[in-house]
């Protein structure tokens, strides 16, 4: 046993006793053990994290997705690497999962941490431990009762980053907020050199769409979506940064995937949807980042399932479930892109919740475009969580058949519902706590075998 | 009939899903059988006031709004007053509301100018007035409700507010107002979209308009609100 003080040890064991209870008695939880650590020993990251080599994912969205993907290529490599899959990206649940990963015997060789972090949570982490590597995936608009603006997000970020000179930056060089960061850290970027559609144009609603040097309005080489693609200051010249990693070409994007060449390398991403090339690409700079092989990379990302609630594919009896987690309007979005791709007949499900997690206000489904999926021939409309009226006026207004609706509340009757629609597929998009508690539900029906 | 409905920087002041209220506008008038027309105004452009018969004002980030601020009183100032003035129907929510006012404190200390056509004025304040709202309206006897989300405390000195707080913080937090009246312009914090729940108020914004432009005897006639109702309720029943 190496050198720990008492507090640490005590810190430890009551973590992981209350964590023991939590899965085994309560079910769920995941930031309690990391509660209970603190309360006994305030640096307890330090002490659990020490040899950990760690990789820091945040951003607004695509954190688990990536996350999970540089983990599995690492894992791939035959690397020891833990990490915090279970969407734990608080202070608490970051510290919980390295207590869990804790032994008070045993060193593992050279280990990796891949840890998702809250945006907010980042400066926490960086108190106590120095990342290998920090990667900001986007800045979008989200839960703004949280964190105010974008802006205000991106300076929560820097506050962490600052403390950590020495880790190196892999960043979303689309995203303007990112460029020409006033940091010491050494700083990779990634990015597209090709549109996703082509003569995509920025949308009216879209975020950032001001010069953060000189307010000017941006122009555009190219966007991929949102406000992220190659864009260049006309008034003062501040312009995307050279790609160190970028997609050069998008030789197939489907509902169900989609292949790409990075850089030189041509790579297939096993999900659906614009974000998820994103999400690859940075999984894949890491990677080489961190000197690992092309062929490990590509398998790992072709083999690459869906994580908690993130696009995963379920069986109700002989419907196909596809539960999409929807948090914000950027996202959301792109969920309704991976729809309309979709050739086939289909129905949909629409959970809204307003708890804490899912952001209280709900005002934010109003800039979500579903106009766009107004002229989809979506069997039925099942609307579904706390506010669902919010939802299903939201829906009426966007133009989609009022005649389809179907709401309901209680997760049973929704479940026959969905049993009994017309379609065979049914995507189910639901806020944070709505896919949470959804999944509960279904785990203890046993349509899902692993409830984290 | 036909109604042209202008939306105001619909690129900068685009936080908190306010667009929803042009979206309903719009419904609810095609709905009636009224052609709408919506334009939007940004950075540069003037407005038409002639040709506009309801202006939407929405909110931003406070980088976007200090851009706009500048905009507004170089561009937009002396349309908007006349507009105004004329009992012309405009509905301002959030960092809209703040703008057609004297001025605001932004948090982080810097005062942006409004263009003062409504005598009130908008303090910073330390905390954020977060959370669902409900207010009343004696006048019109009706009952709304929104979501707050706002630090700056207004001040409408001697404005009639749009209701009185049954639940929330409103303007300010202290003297227990919500909003603004004045003439045909209504100013409030409520997002949700404020008017997603509140369709009387929606209709009650229509029938202005038409009138304004088509006589006082136009009337709109009923519409299935059973969802704007129903999540209306839900609220009211929370908040209890």
């Amino acid at each position: 046993m190496s050198k720990i003080n008492i507090k640490s040890i005590l810190s430890i064991l009551s973590s992981k006793f209350t964590a023991f209870l939590a899965k085994h008695i309560v079910k769920g939880g995941s930031n309690f053990p990391g509660k209970i650590a603190l309360k006994i020993d305030k640096s307890i990251l330090k002490t659990v994290s020490k040899g950990y080599k760690v990789i820091l994912v945040t951003g607004t969205n695509g954190k688990t997705t990536t996350t999970s993907m540089i983990y599995n290529i690492l894992k791939e490599s035959k690397f020891n690497v833990i990490t915090n899959n279970t969407g734990a990206n608080l202070y608490t649940g970051i510290v919980a999962c390295f207590i869990s990963n804790y032994s008070f015997f045993k060193r593992q060789e050279n280990p990796y941490a891949i840890i998702e972090v809250d945006e907010a949570n980042v400066k926490f982490i960086t108190e106590y431990l120095t990342p290998e590597i920090i990667t900001v995936t986007n800045l979008f608009r989200d839960q703004l009762d949280r964190y105010g603006e974008v802006y205000t997000t991106l300076v929560k970020i820097l506050e962490g980053i600052t403390k950590v000179p020495g880790s190196k930056l892999v960043l979303n060089g689309d995203e303007s907020l990112l460029g020409r960061l006033d940091v010491k850290n050494p700083v990779v970027y990634y990015g597209f050199n090709t549109p996703i559609k082509e003569n995509a144009s920025l949308d009216l609603n879209a975020d950032a769409k001001f010069c953060k040097f000189c307010k000017s309005p941006y122009s555009y080489e190219l966007v991929t979506y949102n406000h992220l693609g190659s864009f260049y200051c006309p008034e003062c010249g501040y312009k995307r940064s050279e790609l160190d990693y970028a997609v050069n070409t998008i030789f197939d994007l489907t509902a169900e995937n989609s292949s790409v060449l990075i850089n030189d390398t041509e790579v297939f991403i096993s999900q659906s949807g614009a974000y998820n090339i994103y999400n690859g690409l940075c999984a894949f700079a890491i990677s080489k980042e961190l000197g690992i092989e092309d062929s490990v990379i590509k398998t790992s990302l072709q083999n690459q399932s869906s994580s908690f609630g993130r696009q995963e594919q379920i069986t109700i009896d002989n419907k196909d479930i596809q539960i999409i987690l929807v948090k914000n309007p950027a996202g959301y979005n792109q969920a309704l892109d991976t729809l309309a791709l979709n050739k086939n007949e289909f129905s949909a499900a629409f959970m809204l919740n307003d708890n804490y997690a899912d952001g209280r206000d709900v005002s934010w489904i109003w800039d979500v475009d579903f106009e766009k999926i107004s002229t989809l021939n979506i069997e039925d409309v099942f609307v579904s969580g706390i506010r669902m009226y919010d939802m299903a006026v939201r829906l009426k207004i966007a133009g989609l058949d009022v005649n389809r609706f179907i709401l309901e509340e209680d997760y049973e009757e929704l479940t026959n519902k969905i049993k009994n629609s017309v379609s065979k597929k049914v995507y189910i998009l639901a806020t944070y706590t709505a896919m949470i508690n959804y999944r509960k539900y279904l785990h203890s029906k046993g349509y899902i075998n692993k409830l984290w | 009939m036909e109604l042209t409905i202008c939306h105001l920087y619909p690129d900068l002041l685009n936080v908190y899903g306010d667009v929803g209220n042009v979206l309903i506008l719009k419904h609810r008038a095609a709905l009636r059988g009224i052609d709408v027309n919506i334009i939007n105004c940004s950075l540069g452009e003037n407005i038409d006031k002639v040709n506009v018969d309801i202006i939407f004002f929405g909110g931003g980030q406070d980088y976007e709004q200090s851009i706009v601020s500048k905009d507004l009183k170089e561009i937009k100032g002396e349309a908007l007053t006349d507009y105004i003035e004329d009992g012309k129907v405009l509905l301002s929510i959030c960092g809209g509301y703040q703008l057609l006012g004297k001025y605001y404190t932004a948090p982080n200390g810097e005062k942006i100018d409004g263009l003062g056509i409504l005598d009130l004025y908008t303090e910073g304040g330390d905390t954020r007035f977060i959370g669902n709202t409900e207010i009343f309206n004696e006048t019109f006897n009706e009952t709304y409700v929104g979501f707050e989300n706002h630090s700056g405390k207004t001040y409408i000195n001697n404005h009639t507010p749009l209701g009185k707080c049954i639940h929330g913080y409103g303007n300010n937090g202290e003297d227990g107002l919500e909003g603004c009246i004045y003439k045909n312009t209504f100013g409030s914090y409520f997002h949700g979209s404020f008017l997603s729940k509140n369709p009387e108020f929606a209709d009650r914004l229509l029938t202005l308009a038409l009138q304004k432009k088509y006589g006082q005897d136009v009337q709109l006639g009923s519409l299935n609100d059973d969802f704007e109702l129903s999540a209306k309720k839900s609220m009211l029943e929370r908040l209890k």
